[in-house]
């Protein structure tokens, strides 16, 4: 009896990593629809006709794509506090690990999402656009009710994509602290002096929710069944 | 192009010049690309109830001057009046549109319906749903009234028993067709047709000619632009040749083909 319950209390480990897997699903659960909306809003800046709102737009996408995501997790949680202080003597640009990962996360992706929703939205015929204008709609319902939809059925298998990729760039906030799979699988390792056998495990885990994210995301495509333009030849009625 | 002509109904309507106040006035409509000019002042009148065909050579600007008939061209010089009423005017190519201008161009849209060349139809919406977008976002119709204005237009282009399914699983020539009821279905005053049966095969077009032919019967007002001169002579109250940007000749359909009145369609219809 005793020997059992010292094996079990010594199986703790496992529900403690395993109950740690949450961490990458709760990080991408909020950071990419973050990304998403923030993706929106820049592809609509670089679309826009003024260069107020086109040139930061590009000039955020190119930095952000241009520099490591571990660099900008450090530099949003240490750099950015030095600089509240400098500049507003307060905390007020000081973040905890867990938001700053969030921030993180999204700010990075949106770059590329951005990048992924302007393709999307420049793919859809430009005689939807035409077609929905000649039924007298304004822009904004040509763009709300024909452009985006259709934008959006584009979009999804690539988002998906980038969905399973920052599923596994989650465990970059476990530098600043936050407790997700891979600290907590280095924490056990070092306690049981197995690590090896814990990073193994963390990265089976990893797999697991990747898989597990990219047949959901598989199922969503199903459902929504990408549909581009008409399927004509382009070009060949063309004047 | 043979003489031989399929025999032709004799149409009770008038040309324009006739006692009725036109529906459609454009006048001295002046448009460019940059340097490029496309259209050098074309003046037209249309009647309600006439079908106007425009024809011309490739890059005589005909498309352009049918697209700026509802704005989505915008042409830089003229005007263009609806029922008496100026609804556009010509704007210089550097001065955005102001807001008012925006409004009215949307205003202009509500009663010039247009059918393309590529359908356009919404792919992400069933048949119904394209014909009853129109009339629910943009005349705020309730759900049963726009319902059974699609209804009565795509049993009216005869595709009613289509609506449940996905336009893009529609024969082009049906496709046409479901457009032509969408464009229909806000009830505008005047039509335009783009080259719409560039894109099909004769037995498409056949259908989608029957149902502009079936439009004409009712009365509808049209002006289309299309490479068919059998049918542009067919259904044609009146005929506009234009060559490089400028209205060429008008004219009857029999004036237009038989007399050839201006040496460019000699050329245009020995080519074609």
């Amino acid at each position: 009896m005793e020997s059992i319950r010292e094996y079990l209390v010594e199986q703790i480990f496992i529900w403690k990593l395993l109950a740690a897997a949450r961490y990458p699903l709760y990080l991408t659960a909020l950071a990419m629809p973050l990304a998403v909306v923030f993706g929106l809003v820049l592809a609509a800046m670089r679309r826009a006709k003024t260069r107020f709102l086109s040139w930061p737009a590009v000039f955020y996408v190119e930095v952000v794509r241009g520099t490591p995501l571990l660099v900008q997790i450090f530099l949003v949680y240490f750099a950015l506090p030095k600089l509240g202080h400098l500049l507003f003597n307060s905390d007020i640009l000081t973040i905890g690990p867990f938001p700053c990962g969030v921030l993180c996360l999204a700010g990075n992706y949106a770059a590329y999402e951005s990048e992924i929703l302007r393709a999307g939205l420049d793919a859809v015929d430009k005689g939807q656009r035409e077609a929905a204008l000649s039924l007298g709609m304004s822009e904004r319902q040509a763009f709300g009710y024909v452009i985006l939809p259709q934008a959006f059925r584009i979009v999804i298998p690539p988002i998906v994509n980038d969905m399973v990729a920052m599923l596994k760039d989650t465990c970059l906030v476990s530098a600043i602290g936050v407790r997700e799979l891979l600290k907590t699988a280095e924490n056990i390792g070092r306690e049981k002096a197995n690590l090896s056998e814990m990073y193994m495990a963390a990265s089976i885990l990893y797999m697991l929710l990747s898989l597990g994210c990219y047949f959901l995301g598989k199922w969503v495509e199903k459902k929504l069944k990408a549909k581009g333009g008409q399927e004509l030849p382009a070009g060949k009625f063309e004047h | 192009m043979s003489a031989e002509q399929p025999p032709r109904p004799p149409t009770a309507k008038l040309p324009a010049e006739g006692g009725a106040a036109p529906l459609m006035e454009v006048e001295g409509l002046k448009k460019s690309y940059g340097p490029k000019v496309v259209l050098r002042g074309v003046d037209m009148q249309v009647t309600r109830g006439e079908v106007v065909t425009i024809l011309g050579p490739n890059g005589c600007g005909k498309s352009t001057f049918l697209r700026c008939l509802n704005l989505l061209e915008q042409y830089q010089d003229g005007v263009v009046k609806l029922k008496g009423e100026v609804v556009s005017r010509g704007r210089p190519e550097d001065r955005k549109a102001t807001e008012e201008e925006q409004a009215a161009a949307q205003a202009l849209r509500l009663r010039v319906g247009m059918v393309f060349q590529r359908f356009n139809l919404f792919p992400h919406m069933t048949v119904l749903e394209n014909v009853m977008v129109g009339p629910k976002k943009v005349l705020l119709r309730s759900h049963s009234e726009a319902y059974d204005v699609a209804e009565r237009m795509l049993s009216k282009v005869g595709l009613w028993e289509k609506h449940p399914c996905d336009p893009l699983t529609l024969s082009g020539g049906q496709q046409q067709r479901v457009a032509i009821a969408r464009a229909l279905a806000m009830n505008p005053d005047v039509m335009l047709f783009d080259e719409a049966t560039s894109a099909l095969d004769p037995v498409m077009t056949r259908d989608v000619f029957g149902v502009v032919r079936e439009l004409a019967a009712e009365g509808m007002t049209m002006i289309l632009v299309t490479h068919d001169m059998d049918f542009a002579r067919d259904i044609s109250d009146r005929t506009v040749f234009m060559e490089e940007g400028v209205v060429a000749a008008v004219g009857t359909p029999e004036y237009i083909f038989d007399q050839r009145p201006v040496p460019g369609i000699q050329k245009f219809l020995q080519r074609g």
